[in-house]
């Protein structure tokens, strides 16, 4: 039952002629990742996660949760003695493939991290910052494209007076969107959030948040947390992962009133495992 | 909250809090008492100075006039009768060559701690590097000139001349002591400091902005050049000012590699190439040996002395606030990391 | 997945504490209801207004339970943000406090009429088929009750499928009374007041059946009020 709605969600975005673009979906098969020295961080995962909606991973600290999303974009390639398995398709590109361009796909797969990492320059070269790399030169195009990111993220109205500050003077929360905004800037198909909000006050969480609700219908999001609250409060599909497995995947609904598997279950609602 | 009760300190814990008491007050002393001493040498330093500037010597006056006078002619007239030269083309020697090996060894220094830090897996060999540059800060100075000497002046320039100049030969051009090779040797003597400073200020940057960048697709050498680099700035800026101090005060190796006591022509001109690399120069600091040594002054030579040094020590505090300002206007731009 | 929810220890034990507490007042309530049905229905048969009025009393204690419930309920929610089994768990907590507190306001009726009939003797040609219908929507309630508190689906379901069961009972008292109208119309009155009573054990019946969907629901996460009988008895095989 879940499977078939999952296909018609994913058939509807595709055949979605009047959106102006189409995000991609991403599929994940037997993927298998090991760390050297800490064995198997991720169990054959098989995963459908659909297009232009917002997919949750959660799980215990350690599950693995963060280490899938980092398949996404091959960061983990930056982690030495890493070695996986299987095969994740955005689109129609295996992006485990040995022949992909990191590069080119961390362009098509942004992500945001659970600190705010702002680079120690000023806002809008902050935002400017992956743009320029991608060529992209013209002041003129670079001031449109910073100027619909900040508004992108709401941060306009609160920055557009000092645009050449220091972008580590904004508040955490700030930080944050400005972030987002910067990789918002590359026009990336899918967005990665890897605890988001872990590290903002609850009004900055909830401006996440809102911002996650706008940006799904023209990203494929896929956002790693550990507060079962927001992932019910965002999420159109919720994965629980355990020990490195894929424990269930389902509509978040579902997941949060009715899980299938005793482990989700004993989870969201916190009980001994 | 155990005094509060009424109880005594357990004997050791009562111990331990006496000693470290003891060491605060020890270290204050210590810091008061060094503080003191320079301030007073400085003093000192710019009682004697004055004193041999103002004195009725070469000009006569009131005591401003004859401090102008003197001060004249030790900066712009070598006097026949002191025995010594201009302090003018020292002053300028120093100058030229401190900027000349800060060009040299803020790049070398920040490539090799970029390499170090950010290319460089951690091996044996990478390990030995780290240990090797941390040696060569403690290797005395004259060595240092020895090396200049053997490798920069005989080998390369040696083999420069036999490329380039071979038809002035056998009069050395590269092949001697000059400008460009006291610059490297002291650039050479320097870089370890650079090194160490720039490869801690990028450790110190957090894995999450180099991933930031990543995250964006920007390449490892795009992440360094204009992500890595301008955060670790002021931590680069200072190993220069580090080195700049360090060079300003070096005379030993620079006697075996360019320096002069008396230089016809200035290292540098208003025509092109502005610069001449192969020149022997002169410098303040060994103006200072040189006067201490030779100089035919009598009884104000100490006065003499001390107003060159305090010339030499004038000139090394402005190179430095120059540096520091630059540093803090960096700073200021984009709020320090380690703020956070 | 286990028939019944073996409830493991939350982390928290507080929340642990909370839950017990408001499963023990919602089963308080259902006690007080049950008794509060037994004394309505027995004085109705005995035409005794005694257990009548202590039925009515009853009445006040399984507001004030509801009231407090339900405070309960929106006090988890608001603190806990319950998931899952906890979630269902607090949302059948507050329907099937309603549904008592209806059941208890049917009884207060039944007990009323009794009131109203002990001192005449009006002629009483149901009584049997009173007894029984009296005896099976009470057995309903202990019954569903008793699946809520042990969350077994499969006595829910037999509870929803047994409210077939007393509309034989309940059409033929009916028509009987009907009947004793026609004979006896100097006797409307009262008898008109019967009906209301029967009509009242109907709607605890009706009601019983409600709780017990709600113990399907809270096992099983299933919404089974418009399911059809083919498909409960699917449920429980």
């Amino acid at each position: 039952m879940p499977y078939m709605q999952r296909d018609a969600l994913i058939q509807a975005s595709q055949f979605q002629s009047t959106a102006a673009r189409t995000p991609p979906g991403l599929v994940v098969q037997q993927l298998s990742l090991s760390y050297p020295g800490n064995g198997s961080a991720l169990v054959d995962i098989n995963l459908d996660i659909p297009a232009g909606a917002v997919t949750a991973v959660i799980g215990p600290s350690g599950c693995g949760k963060s280490t899938l999303l980092r398949c996404f974009n091959r960061m983990n390639d930056t982690i030495e003695g890493c070695r996986y398995s299987g095969a994740i398709y955005v689109g129609d590109n295996n992006v485990l493939a040995a022949a992909t361009d990191v590069t080119a796909l961390r362009r098509r797969v942004g992500m945001v991290f659970q600190r705010p990492n702002p680079f120690a320059k000023s806002i809008y070269d902050n935002v400017a910052y992956g743009p320029r790399i991608g060529g992209i030169r013209r002041k003129r195009d670079l001031d449109e494209i910073v100027e619909r990111a900040l508004r992108d993220v709401a941060l306009w109205d609160e920055v557009s007076d000092r645009l050449h500050t220091g972008a580590l003077r904004l508040s955490l929360g700030q930080q944050q969107r400005l972030v987002l905004a910067r990789t918002i800037a590359i026009e990336p198909e899918v967005l990665l959030l890897d605890e988001p909000a872990s590290s903002l006050d609850p009004i900055s969480t909830l401006k996440i948040e809102e911002l996650i609700y706008e940006l799904k219908h023209t990203y494929t999001i896929i956002i790693v947390t550990h507060n079962m609250q927001q992932a019910a409060r965002v999420s159109d599909w919720t994965a629980f992962m355990n020990g490195g497995k894929l424990v269930e995947f389902d509509e978040t609904d579902r997941i949060f009133t009715n899980p299938v598997e005793r482990a989700t279950e004993d989870y969201i609602t916190g009980r001994y495992g | 909250m155990i005094m509060a009760t009424g109880q005594s300190l357990p004997g050791q814990r009562r111990w331990q809090r006496v000693l470290g008491t003891l060491m605060i007050w020890l270290t204050a002393a210590m810091v008061t008492l060094s503080v003191l001493t320079a301030g007073a040498f400085l003093g000192l330093l710019l009682w004697f100075a004055g004193s041999w500037l103002t004195a009725e010597g070469m000009a006569s006056g009131g005591v401003l006039v004859r401090f102008w006078g003197n001060l004249q002619q030790l900066l712009f007239q070598p006097s026949a009768s002191l025995g010594i030269e201009a302090m003018l083309p020292a002053i300028i020697g120093t100058v030229i060559m401190i900027i000349l090996m800060t060009v040299i060894v803020a790049p070398l220094g920040v490539l090799v701690a970029v390499y170090l830090s950010e290319y460089a897996k951690n091996t044996w060999y990478t390990e030995l590097l780290r240990i090797a540059i941390q040696n060569l800060a403690g290797v005395p100075s004259v060595i240092f000139g020895v090396f200049g000497l053997g490798f920069f002046v005989y080998a390369v320039g040696g083999e420069i001349d036999g490329w380039f100049y071979a038809e002035t030969l056998p009069r050395p051009t590269f092949g001697t002591p000059g400008l460009l090779w006291a610059s490297l040797t002291l650039a050479l003597l320097t870089l370890p400091v650079v090194i160490v400073a720039s490869e801690e200020g990028l450790a110190r940057l957090p894995t999450s902005m180099r991933e930031g960048s990543y995250a964006l697709g920007a390449t490892r050498f795009e992440t360094i050049i204009r992500v890595l680099l301008p955060a670790a700035g002021s931590s680069v800026l200072t190993g220069v000012i580090l080195a700049i101090a360090r060079a300003a005060g070096e005379v030993a190796p620079l006697m075996l590699v360019g320096v002069v006591k008396y230089a016809p022509t200035l290292p540098v001109s208003l025509q092109a190439p502005f610069i001449a690399f192969e020149q022997k120069f002169m410098h303040l600091g060994f103006f200072i040996y040189d006067v201490a040594a030779h100089a035919n002054v009598g009884e104000g030579r100490l006065g003499l002395i001390c107003a060159a040094a305090v010339l030499l020590v004038g000139l090394v505090m402005l190179l430095n606030l120059t540096a520091v300002l630059l540093r803090k206007r960096l700073r200021d731009r984009y709020q320090a990391l380690s703020e956070e | 997945m286990s028939e019944k929810l073996s409830y493991k220890q939350h982390i928290s034990a507080q929340f642990n504490a909370e839950l017990d507490a408001i499963k023990n007042d919602l089963l308080e309530m259902g006690g007080k209801v049950e008794n509060q049905i037994e004394l309505a229905t027995e004085a109705l048969l005995q035409t005794d207004s005694e257990p009548a009025e202590a039925a009515i009393l009853i009445d006040r204690s399984i507001n004030r339970l509801e009231v407090e419930i339900d405070e309960q309920c929106a006090r988890i929610l608001a603190r806990r943000q319950p998931a899952a089994s906890d979630l269902r768990l607090i949302i059948a907590i507050a329907k099937v406090t309603t549904d008592l507190e209806r059941i208890g306001d049917e009884a207060s009726k039944v007990a009323r009429v009794a009131i109203k009939l002990a001192p005449v003797q009006s002629p009483q040609p149901t009584e049997l088929r009173f007894r029984r219908i009296a005896n099976h929507v009470n057995r309903m309630l202990r019954q569903s009750l008793d699946a809520f508190a042990r969350q077994s689906v499969e006595q829910a379901v037999k509870v929803v499928l047994s409210d077939a069961d007393i509309d034989d009972d309940y059409h033929s008292a009916m028509t009987e009374l009907q009947q004793a109208m026609r004979t006896h119309p100097d006797h409307i009155e009262y008898l008109m007041e019967q009906v209301w009573a029967l009509r009242s054990l109907e709607r605890i019946g009706d009601h019983a059946s409600s709780i017990a969907e709600q113990v399907v629901y809270l096992a099983r996460g299933v919404d089974i009020r418009h399911a059809d009988n083919e498909g409960l008895r699917n449920l429980i095989n």
